[in-house]
């Protein structure tokens, strides 16, 4: 079984800068494998182990995103290969053209039975990615997974849904998107670290791949900061924290909160 | 001796700060096998310093880095302010020697350490981040004592012929192996700082500046809240670096908090035409190591070597704040030291004694014993009160003129000094010290 | 690529669809709903509002709603209507995806303002998990937002509900189906919430922060990073981005920096009080009261005060 760990390399927003008129500068933060994708690293894995299958890792970007410690991060958590498609041509692409050229890749690879994906990238969020690629690939695709193993030819899919949990067959490839914490993901040490170094990796020319030329459907009109509202922002005396206690019991009673 | 397993690598480095990469860096240009193992997830992403790099010593080994690597700019302006709640003395050199070849510059750790880190990279250096070393793998040495010969973390274990421990001020490595107690307040001191960021042409006119030229601001008196210590305030390209360095002892009989006095020096009055309209952004505090000389104590060993700030290596000299130069110096030292024990098949602390013989013959030790005396000369508390005072009040004997009779600057002196709780006597010893000592 | 005035919602198998009426509706000259699912949804679509239903047909036994993805982006494609508007759910985005796949259109996630500048969609978002709001015209194709889907919509004339052939269906099917017992918390109807961040050093210390907030009267959260990367709080208790979004009267954040992710959960609290030992914490700009301090002092005191003041 051919299994791809589609994941992200990105920056924390946290660490991007945000200026008053609304304009995200990213330039000073550092990109690292997405905080949720981890835990598809490990369902791969898992899966993989359960049926000699092989896991490939997937990830497109800008070029930046190739660096040896970033191949390392990628192959250090039980990958067998990495394919990587690094272009500035794909730098502030948006999610469906980001599924595109996963999906070109998808194919690329070849005889891929299905790919695995985390809940959500840390730097947008909107869990939509994984979805859409399911789509370009003319696959099935299911969020909220807990877990998958293989059963014969087909993949049986454990899934959340409201109030429950649902067992899905697929009958043919599909796309997973993992819940947050469908895994523990273990944490490489450096046996595993060490081990990446020796596994390889391929990285794909982006306009030798099978993917149509982006169309330019969206145009900014403005930006702005988030309207953080109108918040008092007293602060209380920690020097004498009983007396700020009993400042703060009182305001809260005061208004009726308390 | 049973002949050991053989070692996964000729060297592993702890540590990816200057101090490690450089050492790794020389290693691996020198033909040997070397990981360099950083617990945060991109080397500098755990570091901080206050943000000078006297750099003439890493061009030793990158030439004309300063064109290539990440530095923010080259200081040609250096400014010591002795500040009191309401005036400020100041002492302002600036020159275009300084500039050219480069000597200071500012560097933000963030970005300049993932640039030596890479550099060590290109040279071959196995980097690995995202691991914390736990423990050194110890076997009985010649003497009985333990002879290191790896690293474990987590379940992991690596060998090698040689560990470095570029580790930081806190050094584990040095201190699982006995070379370092918990150092005594007085030795340490904990810096606080934050980086605030202005517009490259605000900057530029407020310390007046061209092109990538910088300005390092030694500023001490009332922005400590009398307790000992000084701040700081850099030019970086498009933002400054502003802290405070105290003396923890003091700090912890002063019974306020480094953030305390950190927060008292943000809006100090003095500071507020620097400041206005800056935006913080990070904000952080590490420990520094003031011990001086009498710090340093072993730094070789069966099998380890200790480099940088987990060797005690830092200057607070009082006009200047020393840590990565000495850091990379002792790298230096220290990467051919061991390549030089490797090739002679003898990693004992004998074999590797070279390290220190190179510091000794160098700039390192022998400017740390020049400074010697430079800690016990800032405990003495004079600097941090009433001198500003005292100076103030010559200089507005000098430049406030109200009406009343003028005096020659003698006068003013001694008027000044008669109101000032200094005696002559203890200006005379202070001052006497204070140019033997810094 | 030229699109029609019409203003679609797809419906997945759900017929909460308030949300998506509701944003739909201003963007078009008419309204068509796209149904995949039971024909009981495809009724009540029929019976909300819209000016058309158009429906795939009865799925059978255990056939579930995702297997319907390259029917709806077939049928929209076809339309190619000027603005499309699904659910953002984890069956909504699989739809949302064919769409997005079929026009070669993004999806617009997170909305807070859908309007028509002449006969172009503008949509207003928050980006980057939350940091910045973007306005943004979609110029050419189809617009296809994602936003929360609502309540039930009923009471007006249904109109007809067309059934369509949705060809070739993908191979899912849904096997079993285990009910979880809710763990019984109810964040979205609580007067006061104590949140808890990464500021907590041991699971043992949350016996500190239930204590606050049963002196306040409340419910006890958390931030993300508390519920997921150590599971010491249920995760149906996290308050964020991807969690929960709550309205109390009154939320006290202990240890809690304020991140985006967070903050964006938890802004419509009438009241805001935050604990932080880091006076820089971001969260203190978005405070209506903040003590700078350590948890383990402060939150005993609090509580104690708390307790005092409510017997």
């Amino acid at each position: 079984m051919k299994i791809v760990v589609a994941y992200k390399w990105a920056a924390n927003p946290q660490d991007a800068e945000v200026g008053p008129d609304g304009t995200v500068d990213w330039s000073r933060a550092k990109g690292a494998v997405s905080e949720y994708d981890p835990v598809a690293f490990e369902l791969a894995r898992v899966l993989a182990d359960t049926c000699a299958g092989e896991v490939v890792g997937l990830t497109v970007g800008a070029a930046a995103i190739d660096t040896p410690l970033a191949r390392k991060a990628a192959l250090s958590r039980g990958l067998d290969s990495l394919v990587m498609v690094a272009d500035d041509a794909l730098r502030g692409a948006d999610g469906t053209r980001i599924a595109a050229v996963l999906a070109g890749a998808v194919r690329a690879i070849g005889d891929v039975d299905v790919v695995v994906a985390g809940e959500s990238s840390v730097d947008v969020g909107d869990r939509q990615v994984a979805m859409t690629l399911a789509a370009q690939l003319g696959w099935a695709g299911l969020n909220a997974v807990r877990a998958v193993t293989a059963d014969g030819g087909s993949l049986v899919v454990e899934r959340e849904v409201a109030g429950g949990v649902e067992t899905v067959v697929a009958g043919g490839p599909v796309v997973l998107a993992a819940t947050a914490d469908a895994a523990l993901p273990r944490v490489p040490g450096m046996k595993e670290i060490l081990g990446a170094a020796k596994k390889p990796t391929q990285v794909l020319d982006l306009a030798a791949l099978d993917v149509p030329a982006p169309a330019d459907t969206i145009a900014p009109v403005s930006t702005a900061r988030p309207d953080t509202g109108n918040r008092q922002g007293v602060m209380l005396d920690a020097a004498d924290l009983p007396a700020a206690a009993a400042q703060l019991t009182a305001a809260l009673r005061q208004s009726g909160v308390l | 001796m049973t002949e050991a397993v053989e070692p996964d690598f000729d060297v592993i480095v702890v540590g990816a700060g200057p101090a490690g990469s450089v050492a790794a860096y020389r290693l691996a240009q020198q033909g040997l096998s070397v990981v360099l193992i950083e617990r945060g997830e991109a080397p500098g992403s755990k570091n901080l310093s206050g943000g000078v790099l006297y750099g003439r010593v890493l061009d030793q080994v990158f030439p004309g880095f300063a064109d290539e690597a990440p530095v923010e700019r080259r200081i040609t302006r250096h400014v010591t302010t002795f500040l009191t709640p309401d005036s400020a003395v100041s002492l302002d050199f600036r020159s275009d020697r300084l500039a050219e070849p480069v000597n200071a510059v500012t560097v933000l750790r963030a970005r300049f350490d993932p640039w030596l880190a890479s550099k060590a990279e290109e040279a071959g250096v196995f980097l690995m981040a995202g691991v914390r070393v736990d423990a050194l793998l110890t076997e009985p040495g010649p003497d009985g004592s333990p002879r290191v010969v790896g690293v474990r973390a987590g379940e992991d274990e690596l060998r090698a012929r040689v560990v470095v421990a570029a580790d930081g001020v806190n050094s584990f490595l040095a201190r699982d192996l006995g070379l370092r107690r918990t150092e005594p307040t007085n030795h340490l001191a904990v810096g606080v700082k934050t980086v605030l960021r202005l517009p490259r042409a605000v900057i530029e006119d407020r310390f007046g500046l061209t092109g990538g030229e910088g300005a390092a601001h030694a500023i001490v008196g009332d922005c400590t809240l009398g307790i000992g210590g000084g701040a700081f305030l850099y030019t970086n390209t498009e933002s400054l670096s502003l802290g405070v360095v105290l003396r923890l002892d003091d700090l912890v009989r002063s019974g306020r908090t480094a953030i305390e006095v950190f927060e008292h020096l943000l809006e100090h009055p003095g500071l507020a035409p620097y400041l206005r309209d800056a935006q913080v952004t990070e904000y952080g505090s590490h420990l520094v190591a003031e011990g001086g000389a009498a710090m340093v104590g072993t730094i070789a060993t069966h099998g380890m070597v200790v480099v940088g700030e987990a060797a005690g290596l830092t200057i607070n000299s009082g006009l200047t704040v020393r840590g990565m130069d000495l850091a990379i110096g002792s790298a230096i030292a220290a990467a051919d030291a061991i390549v030089e024990a490797v090739a002679a098949g003898d990693v004992t602390a004998s074999g590797l004694a070279g390290y220190r013989r190179r510091l000794e013959a160098g700039f390192v030790l022998r400017d740390m014993a020049t400074y010697g005396r430079a800690p016990k000369f800032l405990e003495r508390t004079g600097m941090y009160g009433a001198y500003g005072e005292l100076a103030a009040d010559v200089f507005h004997g000098v430049f406030g003129l109200d009406t009343t009779p003028r005096r020659h600057l003698l006068g003013v002196a001694r008027r000044a000094l008669k109101e000032s709780p200094v005696t002559v006597r203890q200006l005379i010893s202070d001052g006497w010290a204070g140019v033997r000592a810094l | 690529m030229n699109v029609s005035s019409q203003a679609w919602v797809v419906v997945a198998d759900d017929a909460t669809i308030g949300g998506l009426l509701g944003a739909a509706r201003p963007l078009g000259t008419s309204l068509v709903a796209l149904v995949a699912g039971r024909r009981e949804v495809a009724e009540a679509a029929a019976a909300a509002g819209v000016d058309r239903v158009v429906w795939l047909g009865e799925p059978a036994d255990g056939v579930p709603v995702e297997a319907y993805g390259p029917a709806v982006g077939r049928v929209v494609a076809e339309a190619a209507p000027r603005v499309v508007v699904g659910p953002a759910t984890d069956s909504g985005r699989v739809l949302l995806g064919a769409v997005a796949a079929a026009t070669g259109a993004v999806v617009l996630a997170g909305a807070s303002e859908l309007s028509l500048d002449g006969d172009k969609v503008v949509v207003e978002r928050a980006v980057g998990g939350g940091i910045a709001l973007r306005r943004d015209r979609v110029v050419a194709g189809t617009a296809v937002v994602a936003v929360a889907p609502g309540g039930t919509v009923a009471g007006a004339a249904p109109v007809a509900v067309e059934e369509v052939d949705p060809g070739p269906l993908l191979a899912l099917r849904v096997t079993d189906r285990r009910v979880t017992p809710r763990v019984g918390v109810d964040l979205g109807s609580a007067k006061t919430v104590v949140g808890v961040g990464r500021g907590l050093k041991a699971r043992e210390d949350l016996a500190l922060i239930e204590d606050l907030a049963a002196a306040a009267g409340g419910e006890l959260a958390c931030s993300r990073p508390l519920a997921e990367g150590v599971d010491w709080v249920g995760k149906e208790r996290y308050l964020g981005i991807s969690g929960q979004t709550i309205t109390p009267d009154l939320y006290v954040a202990v240890g809690i920096s304020g991140q985006i992710q967070h903050m964006v959960g938890v802004r419509e609290a009438t009241t805001i009080v935050a604990v932080n030992s880091d006076p820089h914490a971001p969260i203190f700009r978005e405070c209506d009261y903040g003590i700078v301090g350590d948890l383990y002092t402060v939150v005993p005191l609090l509580a104690e005060a708390f307790r005092a003041a409510r017997s």
